[in-house]
């Protein structure tokens, strides 16, 4: 059986103090009048009272690594020879992600596959996932953006936790779901609970009996499919679209990257760091071709990914964990649920319109 | 070169190629003593710059920067002078909202025969900066936003 | 429905057919929240709304429909950005039908929050002067003064200053008071040290999403923005305040003169960082040197597009 401990509230900040000592803590805190992922820091304390606007991918992929150190020197014998020295920087020390919601735990399993799968494992990324443990606090209702339910998920989901948290009374209780929980668990903040195992579960429950019944955004792959070529569709979808960032870098499960060389001088490093497939330039090739060029382009291929295409190559799973954050965050509002809810119903009136 | 540790603070300056690159010069063969702290960026016209030079010199650790071009009218390009004027002046707002104390950008306009007032220039405004000290950098903390989440091998 | 929503609509059905498409807003996913509307059916004319939650300027979509015919619903703040790009002949007067609409304030939902302290929202109604907020707590009456976005207490018309058509049932000022504190009334008050931390600190919560710029009706270059760009290059592609602030310079110089301070570069964050006060204190700055302000004259040259050889503002240099 595993292992339940209590954690009351006002224990956590000195938790969290202690396990700074030896490894990275990551936690949401306010930051101005916003709430990030971000190193726990006491003057600042944590916020876990709403979902954070950042998510807590950085953990594993943050917003800019660095690959390897280069320098340049040259060689005395030959001289018109330069050597060039290269320093990996793989990441090390061990990492706890503290406050993550089911969304954001669920999505990292989305890296996984793409990251740590069976023909290519990113050596960055593997050392962060391996060191890194995921205590996740479970959603004591959603938001009118949260859609977690229609995406296979819900707010107490456990998938991709070490330490699944409930609200409980004045704290939480807290279960080990693998043994790198179960290490974590041992720790002298928490209290013994085994007889909470059962009102933590009762407790997930009454927050499941109010999750809606609504329709499921799974199994997509055919209506997109038949939308591909109806570019007028995505056009009218993307119109208000601006091609900025924000819902990307605030997605969960996002993950594509961008390698570029900084060089100062004689040396330089090379680093990763977040890429955006809204921007116009995301596909822009060398030759001065851009096999997406517009916004319809763009919005077709966001869609399409996170419903369609990602689903096809694992499993049926989709790239999106109904977090909400792109829709609360966007701009000009775009809605992904409508988008793909329209999609649906346009695919139906297409095949119906095939078979007069 | 390696600033001298505690001696030397890094002041930029932008001169155009044709009065104050000259002044500069003067002042040289004149062999007027000033100090070294100045490092001189050649340009065709004060109008070629770019008032983001400055703040990115600003940014990337600078003391100190100086812009200086050809007198009003003089301007060997006509009016590069002129849009030079506008644009530093606006310039010098951006930086004091920013946070980069106003006195340490100055611009003047310094003639190719005014090797005394060029030396006059230089040794003030170095004065000025050493008065000042070093800018306020970045803090290293905030710099660790480069790698969240997990510390790296160097 | 509003009368003068229903006027709007009238207005923009008689002149739909000569038009292409017609830019205005309609609900977004909550009462609280706004999309922009393109209309070019009947059916999507149904669809449009207006009112205080309706913040988006619109007139940043004209440039990359230059060459179509477009309506556009404009407020005062937006007539002024249409008005510079005008200027700057980045759109073409005959293309564009200006549907006019005075405007009594824009809420910006953020305040809303912190009125209500950080308490989740479930929906605001908006009164004569007052906004009725409801949270898991209960209902709050907050002074539509309070919330509105900084932009509108320095309102420099409530009725646009160029339109075509204009909807007649409007009237009402919004502001009842002193304007409270802004971010750059604050910055002001700082000393340059404290400032410096203060943009090192907002920088290192920026995502940098480019969705100030994006949303920016002057920011016209977007695929080809310095920020990205490997040659010249200005930027490294690191995570770092260093870089971000430089990002944000950049933007600010690059409106300088230009800026009409519709405050959608500050309404786009999604990390809520004042990237607005910057372009404020260079207008400042601005109308100071030049007296000049942006999007006010269709027949004028922004300041930084010229010079005069005497400068009435500027005092000739000297060596100290």
């Amino acid at each position: 059986m595993s292992t339940v401990r209590f954690l009351k509230a006002r224990d956590i900040a000195p938790w969290l103090e202690e396990l700074s000592r030896d490894r990275t803590v990551l936690a949401p805190a306010q930051h101005g009048g916003t709430i990030v992922f971000c190193e726990f820091d006491p003057a600042r304390g944590v916020e876990l009272s709403q979902l954070s606007t950042t998510p807590a991918k950085r953990a594993l992929l943050p917003p800019c690594e660095t690959l390897f150190e280069y320098e340049t020197t040259k060689t005395l014998e030959p001289p018109y020879k330069t050597h060039v020295e290269l320093r990996p920087t793989l990441p090390q020390g061990k990492a706890v992600v503290f406050g993550a919601r089911p969304c954001d735990a669920r999505a990292m399993q989305i890296f996984d596959r793409v990251y740590n799968g069976e023909q290519v494992k990113d050596p960055y990324y593997t050392a962060r996932r391996n060191n890194a443990t995921i205590v996740t606090l479970a959603c004591s209702e959603q938001d009118d953006t949260c859609f977690c339910d229609r995406v296979g998920g819900s707010p107490v989901d456990a998938t991709g936790s070490d330490v699944l948290l409930t609200p409980l009374k004045a704290g939480y209780v807290a279960e080990a779901l693998t043994p790198k929980g179960e290490e974590l668990l041992q720790s002298t903040s928490f209290m013994k609970a085994e007889g909470l195992r059962q009102e933590a579960l009762n407790a997930r429950n009454r927050i499941l009996e109010h999750v809606p019944e609504r329709s499921s955004f799974l199994d997509m792959e055919r209506n997109l499919l038949s939308l591909f070529g109806d570019l007028g569709f995505w056009d009218k979808t993307a119109e208000a679209c601006l091609s900025c960032g924000a819902c990307t870098y605030l997605c969960p499960t996002c993950y594509c990257f961008n390698i570029t060389d900084e060089t100062r001088g004689e040396s330089g490093r090379r680093i990763r760091t977040w890429d955006n497939c809204m921007s116009s330039q995301f596909t822009l090739e060398g030759s001065g071709h851009n096999p997406r060029p517009t916004k319809a382009h763009r919005m077709r291929n966001r869609i399409g990914h996170k419903f369609s295409y990602y689903p096809q190559l694992h499993d049926k799973t989709l790239a999106c964990v109904g977090c909400g954050r792109c829709v609360s965050n966007c701009p000009v509002s775009f809605d992904i649920r409508n988008a793909v809810a329209c999609a649906i119903q346009q695919a139906d009136a297409a095949r119906e319109h095939a078979h007069d | 070169m390696p600033v001298l540790e505690g001696k030397e603070l890094r002041i930029v300056g932008f001169l155009c190629n044709w009065c104050s690159y000259g002044g500069a010069d003067t002042a040289g063969v004149g062999r007027f003593a000033q100090p070294t702290d100045l490092r001189v960026i050649k340009l065709p016209c004060t109008g070629r710059v770019n008032p983001l030079f400055v703040v990115r010199a600003f940014l990337n650790g600078a003391d100190g920067v100086l812009v200086s071009g050809c007198h009003p009218g003089d301007c060997h390009y006509t009016a590069g002078n002129f849009y030079a004027r506008r644009r530093l002046e606006v310039l010098r707002e951006l930086l004091d909202v920013m946070g980069i104390q106003p006195e340490r950008f100055h611009y003047t306009w310094v003639s190719a025969s005014e090797g005394q007032k060029w030396k006059q220039v230089v040794s003030d405004f170095t004065a000025r900066i050493h008065e000042l000290g070093p800018a306020t950098s970045f803090s290293s903390c905030a710099a660790v936003a480069v790698e969240t989440g997990m510390k790296t091998a160097i | 429905m509003s009368q003068h929503t229903l006027e709007l609509r009238k207005l923009i059905a008689e002149a739909l057919p000569g038009l292409d498409v017609v830019l205005a807003w309609t609900s977004g996913f909550s009462p609280m929240t706004s999309t922009p509307l393109f209309i070019a059916t009947d059916e999507d004319l149904d669809r449009l709304d207006f009112g205080p939650m309706h913040v988006q300027n619109l007139a940043a979509y004209l440039p990359s429909l230059k060459g179509r015919k477009v309506g556009i619903v404009t407020r005062g703040c937006d007539s002024r950005t249409i008005i510079e790009l005008l200027q700057e002949n980045l759109i073409n007067r005959d293309e564009i039908t200006i549907f006019g609409i005075s405007c009594t304030g824009a809420i910006n939902i953020r305040k809303v929050r912190e009125a209500v302290g950080g308490e989740k929202l479930r929906s605001v109604e908006t009164g004569k002067d007052i906004v009725s907020v409801t949270t898991d707590e209960g209902t709050h009456t907050v002074p539509l003064h309070n919330v509105l976005m900084d932009k509108c207490y320095s309102c420099q018309s409530q009725t646009p200053l160029i339109h075509d058509h204009m909807v007649t049932e409007r009237t009402g000022c919004h502001l009842t008071g002193e304007a409270p504190e802004s971010s750059l009334d604050r910055l002001d008050a700082m000393e340059p040290a404290a400032r410096f931390a203060f943009w090192e600190e907002s920088m290192d919560r920026c995502i940098r999403c480019y969705a100030c710029r994006n949303a920016c009706p002057l920011c016209v270059c977007k695929d080809s923005c310095v920020a990205q760009s490997r040659d010249p290059h200005w930027l490294d592609q690191s995570d770092t305040p260093r870089e971000k602030l430089m990002f944000q310079a950049i933007h600010a110089l690059h409106t300088a003169g230009r800026c009409t301070e519709c405050g959608e570069c500050e309404r786009a964050c999604p990390m809520g960082i004042p990237v607005l006060a910057m372009k404020q204190a260079l207008n400042r700055r601005i109308k100071h040197l030049f007296d000049y302000q942006a999007g006010m004259d269709e027949e004028s040259t922004p300041p930084l597009f010229m010079f005069r050889q005497q400068e009435e503002h500027i005092k000739e240099r000297d060596a100290r």
